[in-house]
C-alpha cells in the first residue's frame, strides 16, 4: 500500500505532555494515558475503569450456572460467552455434541460476527475520518457524508442491514442476547424447516447488501485478492471497488497513512474457532481440520503449535492482589485490591500473557495464524498496524458468509442435536473459542456438582492488557508508542491506533446525558 | 391488525446503579399486562432492540436516571428528541438508538416514551414505575399528564 503519511505531521513538542484521554465508542469503560514528546507517544498505559467480577459470582453456583450467567459479562459477544462455556461443559462431561448441534453452535457465533465486524468498522472506527482533524484532506466531506455519527448515509445502511443478522441467533438460539440455548452434548432446541428457510433468507439479504455496499463486489471476486498488488489490482479496477465502503476505506488510508501506526509486539495469538462437524463441506482456513479458524501463536509470522497450559494472567499493575507473576487460569486468582499500589497498579485488567508474552488477538491475528497470503504479506512487508487490523476486520464477513450458507443447508430438521453428557460432578476444563474480538477462554474447576473455580479470559484482556510482571507493555500500549500527534486537544491518532484493536471493555452503564435544561441522565 | 405496543426494560441487573430497569421487569412479569402490550427484558441490548421497536405502535421504555431528586420521572416529545445521543458503542446504548430511530426503523416510527427510575432503587419506586409504564402504554403521551417535561416538579410521578 502506498502511503502519504499525512498523520506523521505532527508539531513539534520539546515538552513531555501527558494526556488522558477518555475513549468514548468502545464498550464500557476506558481511558488511555500517553506521554507525548516532540509530537510523538513515548508511553502509553491502558486502564480499564470498571470492575467485573463475574468469576466470583459465579463460585459455588451449579455446575451449569455458567451457560447462563457469563453470556451476561458482554451484551455484545454474549454468544460467544455461551460457546466458551458450553465447550468446557462439554469437555468436562465427556461428549461431542451432534455434528448439527455443532453447525447451529458455529451459525450463533457467526452472525454476531459479520454483524459485530461491519457495526464496528462502519460505526466505530470510520467515525473518525469524519474527525475535523482531516477537514483539509479531499475525501474529507465524502467521509462525513458516509460517516458521521447518527447520520451518515454509510451509518444508516448499516444499521438497518446489520439489525437482521441477530434474528439467526435469535430463531436458532431462542432469544438474543443473552441466549442459553447451548448445553453440554449439543443445543436445547432442534430448529425446524422454516426456522432454517427464514435463516437462509436473513443471510442471503445479508450477503447482497454486504457484496454491493461493503465490498463493492462479489465475495468471490474478494477472494481473488491474495497480496498488495491484488490489492491494489482489484482498488483501480473499477469504480464500484473503490467507491465502496471498502475501497474508500483504504482511500482515505492511504491518504492519512494509516499503515504506518499501530505496530505493536507483533505477536499473534488465536484459541482457534468454529469446530468442523463430521461429514462437512466447509475447509478450515489454512487446511485445518479440527476448525474453520485455526489455533496457533505466531510471533511475526513464524506460527507455532498453541497450548493452552501456556497462558497466564499477572495483576502486578492491575488492582488485584493475592499472588506475584503469573497464574493459569485453572490456578488464577480474582480478588480485588482497589488501594494500594499507587502509581503502580492502574486497571482492573489483569495482563494474559502466552508463553510470558504479550500477544494481539482478533481478526488479524487469525488470518496471519491461518496464513492467509494478504495479510501474512501485510505483516511481512510493514508488520501490524492500524490499516491492516481493521482492514481483514472489515473482509472478514467475506470469509464466514460461504461456510455459513454451506451449514445452513446441511443442518437437518430431523437430526440430532443432543447427545446426553456424562454427569458433571468433578473435574476441570476448559472452553476455548473466539469472540469477534479475538480469543475468548473459560477456565472451569467442578466440585461436589458446584463451580469451585471460574476464570475467564477475554479477548480485550489481551489486547488491552497493562504492563505485566517484567513491566512489559500490553498489545495496545505497545503500539501507540511512536504513534504522531498532531494535536494534543485532538488526539485522533490515538483512537485509530486503540480503536483498530476493537475494544470491548465490561458491558457496565450505558448513558444518555440530557441537554442543558434537562439533568437526567439515562445510565 | 393492530400494531403491538412494548414495554422494554433496559439496564444492567448486575449494576446497582443501573438495574431499575430489569427490576421493575421482574416486577412487570408478575402482572397482568393489558391486551395488545408485550413486556421485552431489554437488559443491554442497546441498538439491537431495535427489533424490537420496528412495527410497534408505541413503545415505553424503562431505565435508570440521574435526576435532580429521586423518583420517577417521564420524558416524552420535546424532552426525549432534546436528548443528546451519546457516540455509538458496541451496545449501541439506549440514547444511540432514539437518535437514529427516525432514519433506521422499518415502517411507522412509534411513540416513544421513557419511564425513568431516579435515585436509590426500592420497592415503592419499582411499582411505581411499573404502573407508570402500563398507564402510558395504555393511553401514550396523553397518559403523561403530569409528568413532563422533566425538570419540572410535575414530571415526579
Amino acid at each position: 500500500m502506498s502511503t502519504t503519511p499525512t498523520i506523521a505531521a505532527p508539531v513539534t513538542h520539546t515538552a513531555t505532555t501527558t494526556l488522558n484521554i477518555p475513549l468514548n465508542r468502545v464498550e464500557g469503560d476506558l481511558q488511555i494515558r500517553v506521554e507525548v514528546r516532540d509530537g510523538h507517544v513515548t508511553d502509553a498505559w491502558s486502564s480499564g475503569t470498571m470492575y467485573r467480577g463475574i468469576e466470583n459470582v459465579l463460585r459455588g453456583r451449579g455446575a451449569l450456572d455458567g451457560l447462563v450467567i457469563t453470556p451476561r459479562v458482554c451484551g455484545i459477544c454474549n454468544t460467544a460467552h455461551l460457546m466458551a462455556a458450553a465447550k468446557a461443559l462439554d469437555a468436562l462431561g465427556q461428549v461431542t455434541p451432534p455434528p448439527d448441534a455443532i453447525r447451529v453452535r458455529n451459525l450463533t457465533l457467526m452472525s454476531e460476527h459479520i454483524q459485530s465486524d461491519v457495526r464496528q468498522a462502519i460505526l466505530m472506527f470510520m467515525a473518525d475520518f469524519a474527525n475535523p482533524a482531516y477537514r483539509e484532506l479531499p475525501l474529507y466531506e465524502e467521509a462525513v457524508a458516509r460517516y458521521a455519527p447518527l447520520k451518515g448515509r454509510s451509518v444508516i445502511e448499516a444499521i438497518r442491514h446489520t439489525k437482521h443478522m441477530l434474528e439467526i441467533v435469535a430463531i436458532l438460539g431462542g432469544q438474543w442476547p443473552h441466549s442459553s440455548y447451548m448445553v453440554p452434548g449439543g443445543i436445547a432446541s432442534a430448529p425446524c424447516l422454516e426456522d432454517l428457510q427464514q435463516c437462509r433468507h436473513l443471510l442471503r439479504g445479508y450477503r447482497v447488501w454486504y457484496e454491493r455496499q461493503i465490498l463493492g463486489c462479489t465475495l468471490d471476486r474478494w477472494h481473488a485478492v491474495r497480496s498488495l498488488a491484488d490489492l491494489d489490482a482489484w482498488l483501480d479496477e473499477c469504480d464500484t471497488h473503490r467507491n465502496s465502503d471498502l475501497g474508500f476505506f483504504i482511500r482515505f488510508a492511504q491518504l492519512i497513512g494509516l499503515d504506518s501506526v499501530g505496530r505493536g509486539h507483533a505477536n499473534f495469538l488465536s484459541f482457534g474457532q468454529l469446530d468442523l462437524p463430521a461429514e462437512t463441506d466447509v475447509r478450515g482456513f489454512g487446511d485445518d481440520t479440527a476448525r474453520l479458524v485455526p489455533a496457533g501463536f505466531a510471533r511475526g509470522t513464524q506460527v507455532t503449535e498453541f497450548d493452552q497450559a501456556n497462558v497466564a494472567e499477572h495483576i502486578a499493575h492491575s488492582w488485584f492482589e493475592g499472588y506475584e507473576g503469573g497464574k493459569h487460569p485453572f490456578h488464577g486468582v480474582t480478588r480485588p485490591y482497589a488501594s494500594g499500589g499507587e502509581g503502580q497498579k492502574y486497571t482492573w485488567a489483569k495482563a494474559p500473557r502466552y508463553d510470558g508474552l504479550p500477544a494481539e488477538t482478533g481478526p488479524l491475528a487469525e488470518f496471519v495464524i491461518a496464513r492467509h497470503p494478504l495479510f501474512t504479506s501485510m505483516v511481512e512487508s510493514d508488520g501490524p498496524n492500524a490499516f491492516a487490523r481493521e482492514l481483514v476486520r472489515l473482509v472478514r464477513p467475506a470469509a464466514l458468509i460461504k461456510p455459513m450458507e454451506r451449514w445452513l443447508n446441511e443442518v437437518t430438521p430431523d437430526g440430532t442435536f443432543y447427545t446426553r453428557p456424562k454427569r458433571i460432578e468433578q473435574g476441570q476444563a476448559c472452553g476455548l473459542t473466539s469472540a469477534t474480538r479475538g480469543a475468548l477462554g473459560h477456565w472451569v474447576r467442578i466440585a461436589d456438582g458446584k463451580i469451585e473455580q471460574y476464570q475467564i479470559i477475554t479477548p480485550t484482556a489481551w489486547n488491552g492488557s497493562p504492563r505485566d510482571s517484567d513491566d512489559v507493555r500490553g498489545p495496545w500500549e505497545e503500539a501507540l508508542v511512536g504513534t504522531p500527534v498532531k494535536d494534543p486537544d485532538n488526539p485522533v491518532e490515538v483512537g485509530h491506533v486503540v480503536r483498530s484493536f476493537d475494544p470491548c471493555l465490561v458491558c457496565t452503564v450505558h448513558s444518555i446525558r440530557g441537554p442543558n435544561r434537562h439533568t437526567a441522565r439515562i445510565l | 391488525m393492530d400494531r403491538v405496543i412494548r414495554i422494554i426494560c433496559v439496564g444492567n441487573r448486575y449494576s446497582g446503579d443501573d438495574n431499575a430497569g430489569p427490576l421493575v421487569h421482574d416486577q412487570l412479569a408478575g402482572m397482568p399486562l393489558p391486551a395488545g402490550v408485550e413486556l421485552v427484558d431489554g437488559g443491554l441490548a442497546g441498538l439491537n432492540l431495535l427489533r424490537f421497536v420496528d412495527g410497534a405502535e408505541r413503545v415505553v421504555f424503562i431505565d435508570s436516571v440521574t435526576y435532580i431528586q429521586p423518583g420517577v420521572v417521564v420524558l416524552a416529545g420535546q424532552d426525549i428528541a432534546a436528548l443528546k445521543p451519546s457516540d455509538y458503542d458496541h451496545a449501541g446504548g439506549l440514547s444511540y438508538l432514539l437518535g437514529v430511530l427516525p432514519e433506521v426503523c422499518d415502517g411507522q416510527v412509534p411513540e416513544v416514551l421513557i419511564v425513568g427510575v431516579a435515585g436509590d432503587v426500592d420497592q415503592e419506586k419499582l411499582a411505581a414505575a411499573a404502573h407508570t409504564s402500563i398507564a402510558l402504554a395504555v393511553e401514550g403521551a396523553a397518559g403523561v399528564r403530569d409528568c413532563v417535561p422533566c425538570d419540572s416538579p410535575g414530571g415526579q410521578v
